[in-house]
């Protein structure tokens, strides 16, 4: 470990980007105001909990975030293969003895606090994927390198995809090729993958069984139940088109109220449909602003960053919120299929929220760390 | 250090391209996303918007409190009074779960409530189920017209129970019973009007079904309002979002007096018949009454199916308004116009006589008079006081039919009325082309004969004959008789329909006068045929008549008289037919005579 960062807790505290930290306050803010909306049907003494939960999650996220940002990134990344084995070992543990909600065993419940091993494992593939990318003198154009990157990203999109959780398993796989990309991999080499890739989906498909393929159909096609994931859809559509320009003014979403956005996925993955309806297109491209202002922040780090392993971490990192993003607001508006994806740091959800904050940590640590003295 | 070798590499360079690349790429995600937004939200909102209205809004009709309906004086005639319902919310009684789960609940509410308030239950487990699915917005009513005991036990007992309301209907009631159950009509169970078919749902709404209520059904009824209901995803009421208030019907003022309805409806008493009183100035009626009637309380809400056999079969025909739709023959209160018919073109004067030997020989047949023995030398004076039949043959005979069918259809016999009430008949005057028609043959000799006393096919009303009465009384105006005096709209007074318009015939001074001599003569002397409709005090004029009908084997007999007085400014005309009874003079004469009676009481008393 270099002597030059050894500074004290506060002068690194100062070096922080506040511009991400005011962005992620004001999301979550954002978040649990619509979260109570979303938990919103009339009557404002039978809300749900779910706004006071959060905002527990939300001050643990932060605190995480602190923490991380004043670590040494490089202690981290060092330990990376240590936190990987972690992450595959509880998604080992969600395997035999998670609970099953909704017919996908996602969740690892310990003292009455649950969280979905999924979203550290995520973070954990970022660290152990800028280690591996990032680390020494090899050039990463190999074959053996980007067969040995693909192993790793394997293992847990298998165990994560077995659960089954398609939309975070999906999360892996730009997760891999950004990296790869970003790492110096030939443009060609990552087209041939994905043409591979493409190609060999369908023997996936015949490796699956019977119930996991009508899962996936489920899940791929919504006109096949349309009042189950279809009518989410639907509903979805009307409340973001309902909206307008300005919204119809917080609390006053009616298909959130009147139940048509099911009240189950309201606080959750259809967050977005809440704000867009109640804040019209002005609030929900003041989301994508916000969003737009992390992302900047994550990139302008991993440009100034001073390894390669700590571009690839803030890459990893944009990344993986980019992906979360676009992914959910475009099943809000009906572009994707119905997955299980929240929309980071404003819906409802624990183990997201700390996950993503402590990769934005470490956003923060590598540019505290890659600052000259 | 590592960093320090990897700074030297010439691929930090490409890496930060490609770090480039990628925030370029997010820039393009986020945009399309921006993109997609401005589409769905801005360009294309409205399209969204009103696909939320429709699958969140359900729209109810509301209807207006019926119009109330008084006789001349204020007496109210058909009044809405306040029926207590019971009636349950499902938006406060859901329960999670499936829908069974709900009905379950509700049906055991039910048993619980109609333990608590004594009444047997009314709503079936199917009927519950069936509201839910066809109209769940909207409250279901279990119990209708709870009495004083059921609602001291709900006060009492249930009133706290959450869903369940006490809910108050206006109910149609006709104080007096049968007494106006032809003119004022009944009220049924409306069908959906064409005007209503925008709504969702509809509120339980009164129609009128027959006399007043029905001919004046759009002005009674108002105007309907509706409300617009947000409904949740389940379709459970939400809240109301907005109302348009329903404006309220407009109150009707009838002609009738309670009192004169009253008078002729003892009158006529349980014998078969109609009766109608009205003002020979303006064609105004005092009382319209057509015996039997029926209760038409027994229509509300709706009438048993038992019930409504029972009338239907009745060979009396309850349901009939004889006064306007019963087709009768005028037998001899037709003279007075066959006089007036000879008298106006000329060919005979009050002096013109004739000898009755009782009978009249035309061709190989004879026409009998009433009276066997004859009544030997008449003038026309004479003829009319005793209804010769002989005389009016003869007269009938010089001054030629053509003058009796214009004279009968200049004073509306043939046609209707154009009274304010629905299911007017119009009558038949037969004429020389209506015979060839129908009995493919002219017109005879006999056939006028049989016309000047008012038999053959000849068929009029007992209103048709009031207005005849009182042509005769005012001197040659054609009244439109009406039974809707004023109306109050926005707290202004009306007059609907043109009521009283008039037709005037130009009838000549003297011979009306001769006609008239000859009526009074007809009640005012010890042997006129009408004499048992004479009241002390009075000069009253009026013409008998006897028509026979139905088949030669059971021949019945029409008895009519028509009348007005007092004879000198006359303000009332009457003309009243019973339908089985021996002869107009002694059977229809003290009717009139009643109901004049009363008319004159209640003149005095003011």
């Amino acid at each position: 470990m270099t002597r030059r960062s050894s500074a004290t807790g506060w002068t690194r505290l100062r070096r922080f980007d506040w511009m991400i930290m005011a962005a992620a306050v004001a999301l979550m803010g954002v978040g649990i105001c619509f979260i109570y909306s979303a938990s919103f049907h009339g009557d404002p003494l039978r809300v749900a909990p779910y706004y006071r939960k959060q905002l527990v999650w939300d001050g643990l996220g932060l605190l995480v975030c602190v923490l991380v940002g004043m670590t040494d990134y490089r202690r981290i990344l060092r330990g990376a293969w240590a936190w990987y084995a972690l992450a595959v070992g509880l998604l080992l543990l969600a395997i035999v003895a998670g609970v099953s909600v909704r017919g996908a065993q996602r969740w690892l419940c310990i003292l009455g606090v649950c969280v979905q091993p999924a979203e550290l494992a995520k973070i954990a593939l970022v660290v152990v994927l800028a280690k591996y990318l990032g680390s020494g003198a090899r050039r990463v154009t190999g074959w053996r390198i980007v067969l040995t990157a693909a192993l790793i990203t394997a293992l847990p999109f298998s165990l994560i995809f077995r659960q089954p959780d398609l939309g975070t398993a999906a999360a892996l796989i730009p997760l891999l090729l950004v990296l790869l990309y970003v790492g110096g991999v030939p443009g060609r080499v990552l087209v041939f993958l994905c043409i591979l890739g493409l190609l060999f989906a369908p023997l996936g498909w015949l490796a699956l069984d019977e119930y996991q393929k009508n899962r996936i159909l489920f899940f791929l096609d919504p006109g096949k139940d349309p009042l189950g994931a279809g009518w989410n859809k639907i509903q979805s559509e009307i409340a973001v088109g309902s909206g307008g320009l300005w919204g119809k003014g917080f609390l006053k979403g009616t298909q959130n109220i009147l139940g048509f956005l099911p009240r189950s996925v309201a606080p959750t993955d259809f967050i977005f449909s809440v704000i867009a309806e109640e804040a019209g297109f002005v609030g929900s491209a003041a989301i994508l602003a916000l969003y737009l202002v992390i992302l900047s922040a994550c990139l302008r780090t991993a440009l100034s960053a001073r390894t390669v392993s700590g571009k690839l971490l803030c890459v990893g990192v944009a990344v993986l919120l980019f992906f979360h993003v676009f992914v959910n607001v475009g099943m809000t508006v009906g572009l994707f299929p119905i997955t299980g994806l929240p929309l980071p740091l404003v819906s409802y959800g624990g183990s997201v929220t700390v996950a993503l904050m402590a990769g934005l940590g470490m956003v923060q640590s590598v540019r505290v760390f890659s600052v000259r003295i | 250090m590592l960093e320090r070798i990897e700074r030297a590499e010439p691929r930090s360079v490409s890496m930060r391209f490609r770090i480039r690349l990628v925030w370029i790429g997010m820039l393009v995600g986020f945009f399309f996303l921006g993109i997609v937004l401005w589409r769905m939200q801005v360009a294309r909102g409205e399209r969204y918007r009103q696909r939320l209205v429709r699958q969140s809004t359900r729209r109810v009709r509301l209807p207006g409190r019926r119009g109330r309906i008084f006789d001349c004086r204020g007496t109210v005639l058909a009044d809405n009074r306040p029926s207590y319902c019971i009636a349950i919310h499902f938006e406060e009684l859901r329960q999670r779960g499936p829908w069974s789960r709900t009905v379950e609940y509700v049906d055991s509410l039910l048993d619980r409530l109609a333990d608590m308030l004594g009444l047997p239950r009314r709503i079936s487990r199917k009927d519950i189920s069936r509201h839910i699915r066809r109209r769940l917005p909207l409250p279901l009513i279990v119990w209708r017209d709870l009495d004083d005991v059921a609602l001291a036990r709900w006060a009492e007992l249930a009133s706290n129970i959450p869903g369940v309301e006490l809910y108050v209907d206006s109910v149609r009631c006709y104080p007096f019973g049968p007494l106006f159950c032809h003119v004022v009509g009944y009220v049924g169970r409306a069908s959906v009007t064409p005007s209503g078919r925008n709504f969702d749902y509809y509120w339980p709404e009164y129609e009128g079904r027959r006399g007043i209520e029905k001919a004046y059904d759009s002005l009674l009824r108002g105007e309907a309002g509706g409300k617009v209901v947000l409904v949740d995803a389940s379709g459970f009421r939400y809240r109301d979002l907005v109302a348009k208030p329903a404006k309220d019907g407009v109150d009707l003022w009838l002609t009738l007096d309670v009192r004169v309805q009253q008078a002729v409806f003892d009158a006529l008493g349980d014998k078969s018949g109609a009766a109608v009183v009205l003002s020979p100035r303006d064609g105004r009626i005092l009382a319209l009454v057509s015996s039997p009637g029926f209760e038409p309380n027994l229509f509300i809400p709706a009438i048993a199916s038992a019930d409504w056999n029972t009338l239907l079969e009745d060979p009396r025909r309850p349901l009939l308004n004889r006064a306007i739709a019963g087709a009768y023959v005028p037998g001899s209160t037709i003279k007075p116009l066959v006089a007036l018919a000879a008298l106006s073109s000329g060919v005979a004067g009050r002096e013109t006589e004739f000898t009755c030997p009782g009978y009249l020989d035309l061709g190989d047949r004879r026409f009998r008079c009433w009276y066997r023995k004859g009544h030997g030398r008449l003038n026309m004076v004479t003829a009319l006081r005793y209804s010769c039949n002989v005389y009016f043959f003869r007269l009938a005979l010089r001054c030629g039919p053509e003058a009796i069918w214009r004279l009968a259809k200049e004073v509306g016999l043939g046609r209707r009325t154009g009274i304010d009430l629905d299911y007017e008949l119009a009558g038949l005057v037969p004429d020389r082309e209506w015979h060839r028609r129908h009995f493919g043959r002219g017109w005879s000799d006999g056939d006028t004969c049989n016309l000047a006393i008012g038999q053959g096919a000849i068929v009029v009303t007992p209103l048709q004959m009031a207005v005849v009465a009182a042509a005769l009384a005012n001197g040659g105006r054609v009244v439109r008789p009406h039974v809707v005096g004023r109306i109050i709209r926005d707290g202004v007074w009306e007059s609907p329909r043109g009521g009283g318009e008039t037709t005037s015939l130009d009838w000549r001074t003297r011979a009306l006068a001769v006609v008239k001599e000859g009526m009074a003569e007809v009640v005012g002397t010890r042997d006129g045929t009408g004499r048992l409709a004479a009241l002390p005090g009075y000069r009253i004029a009026g013409k008998t008549g006897t028509a026979q009908y139905g088949p030669e084997n059971d021949r019945k007999k029409y008895c009519w008289m028509i009348a007005f007085a007092p004879l000198e400014g006359p303000r009332y005309a009457v003309s009243v037919v019973i339908d089985e009874g021996h002869s107009g003079g002694q059977d229809a004469a003290p009717v009139v005579r009643e109901i004049l009676k009363t008319c004159f009481e209640l003149e005095a008393a003011e």
